[in-house]
């Protein structure tokens, strides 16, 4: 099957699953509270962007969403190359790091509105402690696991440390980093919409609340498929910036699986 | 005056016994010198002493009547595997030695396309390690070793893992590329006959000993016709029987 027909396969599939959707909705006279059928939720999607009345929310959580993102994998990019630098500080840390790995972040969050309050604050805060862990987990296993070979051959061509770090580790830990990044990306979103339904005002997580309250379900499933498309757009993103920077080392099997 | 000198040379990893026993060496200026043995002989621990990656427990190695200085640019070296950098082309990865101490000039770019081009190499100068077969990627790890025109080259098993056409054809352009500069060489290799075809001077290692020495007098520049004359038979089973423990 060529690839032409492979991504028709796919959103005939899509289409499919739409129709039986709103044909189940309608046969079984379901109630547009439990499950509305897909032009009620369409009607509303597109409802709420005429209006203009999803573009703070989107806008908010966007925001949001890059900043927790940005200063998560800051700092997550920054420790991990501490951590595998330093064989001693991995020993000191490594059992408070697989800790902390291992408590639910978002279980947090009430604490950080207790912090910070609620608001923007509260909700950047989790996005980047969710965000932190995968990428300074991938940076720290790149760096630390690199070739001997390699290393060896930097300590021959009389390489200071700083070189060593910037011109073979990070550089040879990419593909793992980036890896990490994407996992983040996902992450994020994650952070973001579940900070807002504790403590947020606007967004895309607030309007699932109110929705909520409000018992209007096809907002609901509206703000979902908002969310949805959000999610994709950046896991597209991430993959791009992978393809981009690995481009030189990616083999021919490699392409076609990210194709 | 001798040019590497390793004197009573011996070398310990620590609670095991010697890996390198008392070795004496000397390879004067613009010699090929080869070192031959079995897996495990404690070759490449000596030649990694001789580069300065490790430090004699014991004796001393001077380079030039002085202590060897700490790893750099001024000793070339190939390991046994090409050990490219992916991520950059091959011409980057030529330069990579002198990249590491500044930004190379235009003149050490244009030496750098010299090696390469020397090499039969010029068309993939833009191409990255993983388009190359495994011969090539030899290629270029031995004109990365070359491209600060150091004095001496050491070089690990480079061509161990090529097949036998190939390999002629890498220690020919070795042999050039030496013989361009007078540099000095220092080759590890199992292989007797590559090791009598390329010395002038084969070294045989025998659990962390040298146990043999034998001169090489072949003409130079030697070709293929060299590697099926009954002279090179001869020295080939020569240091056959050298490395049996036989009388050499």
């Amino acid at each position: 099957m060529s690839a032409g027909w492979r991504r028709f396969g796919a959103w005939a599939l899509l289409a499919a699953g739409l129709l039986g959707w709103e044909f189940l909705a309608r046969a079984m006279k379901l109630s547009a509270l439990v499950l509305p059928p897909p032009s009620a939720v369409l009607a509303a999607l597109w409802q709420g962007l005429r209006s203009g009345y999803f573009l703070p929310h989107i806008g908010q959580t966007v925001l949001e969403l890059l900043l927790g993102l940005t200063a998560g994998c800051a700092l997550g990019l920054a420790s991990g190359v501490l951590l595998g630098e330093s064989a001693a500080l991995r020993r000191l840390l490594m059992p408070y790091v697989v800790t902390s790995q291992v408590v639910p972040k978002l279980a947090l969050a009430p604490l950080f509105i207790v912090w910070f309050g609620f608001g923007m604050t509260s909700t950047v805060v989790i996005t980047a402690l969710i965000c932190f862990f995968p990428l300074m987990e991938n940076t720290m296993t790149g760096i630390a696991q690199v070739d001997a070979r390699r290393l060896e051959l930097f300590r021959m061509l009389g390489a200071t440390r700083w070189q060593t770090l910037l011109r073979l580790k990070i550089p040879a830990g990419l593909p793992g980093i980036l890896a990490g990044f994407r996992v983040a990306v996902v992450l994020a979103l994650v952070g973001a919409v579940v900070g807002e339904f504790i403590g947020g005002s606007q967004g895309l997580g607030a309007l699932i609340i109110a929705s909520q309250g409000m018992m209007d379900t096809p907002l609901m499933f509206a703000v979902l498929a908002l969310i949805t498309l959000l999610g994709l757009g950046l896991y597209q993103f991430a993959v791009a910036l992978e393809k981009r920077l690995l481009k030189s080392r990616m083999t021919t099997l490699q392409k076609e699986i990210k194709k | 005056m001798s040019f590497l000198d390793m004197e009573q040379v011996s070398f310990t990893y620590p609670g095991r016994p010697d890996v390198v026993q008392r070795v004496d060496w000397r390879i004067g200026q613009g010699q090929f010198h080869c070192l031959v043995g079995r897996s495990g002989c404690g070759k490449t621990t000596l030649l990694k002493l001789a580069a300065g990656l490790l430090q004699p427990s014991e004796g001393r190695i001077t380079l030039h009547g002085a202590p060897l200085a700490p790893p750099g640019p001024q000793l070339g070296f190939v390991f046994q595997s090409p050990t490219l950098l992916e991520w950059r082309t091959v011409l980057d990865n030529v330069l990579l030695p002198l990249s590491l101490s500044h930004k190379p000039t235009s003149q050490e770019v244009a030496r750098a396309q010299q090696l390469l081009a020397l090499m039969g190499l010029s068309a993939g100068e833009r191409h990255y390690p993983r388009h190359l077969s495994g011969g090539q990627q030899s290629r270029v790890a031995i004109a990365r070793a070359l491209v600060g025109e150091p004095a001496m080259l050491l070089l690990d098993e480079p061509f161990a893992a090529l097949d036998a056409i190939t390999r002629e054809e890498l220690q020919d352009d070795l042999l050039a590329l030496c013989r361009l500069r007078q540099t000095t060489v220092f080759f590890v290799t199992h292989d007797i006959a590559e090791a009598v075809y390329l010395a002038d001077r084969v070294a045989v290692m025998d659990c962390g000993r040298i146990r043999h020495d034998l001169q090489v007098e072949l003409p130079r520049p030697r070709g293929r016709q060299i590697r099926y004359s009954p002279a090179f038979n001869a020295l080939c089973a020569q240091l056959r029987a050298a490395m049996d423990g036989g009388a050499p």
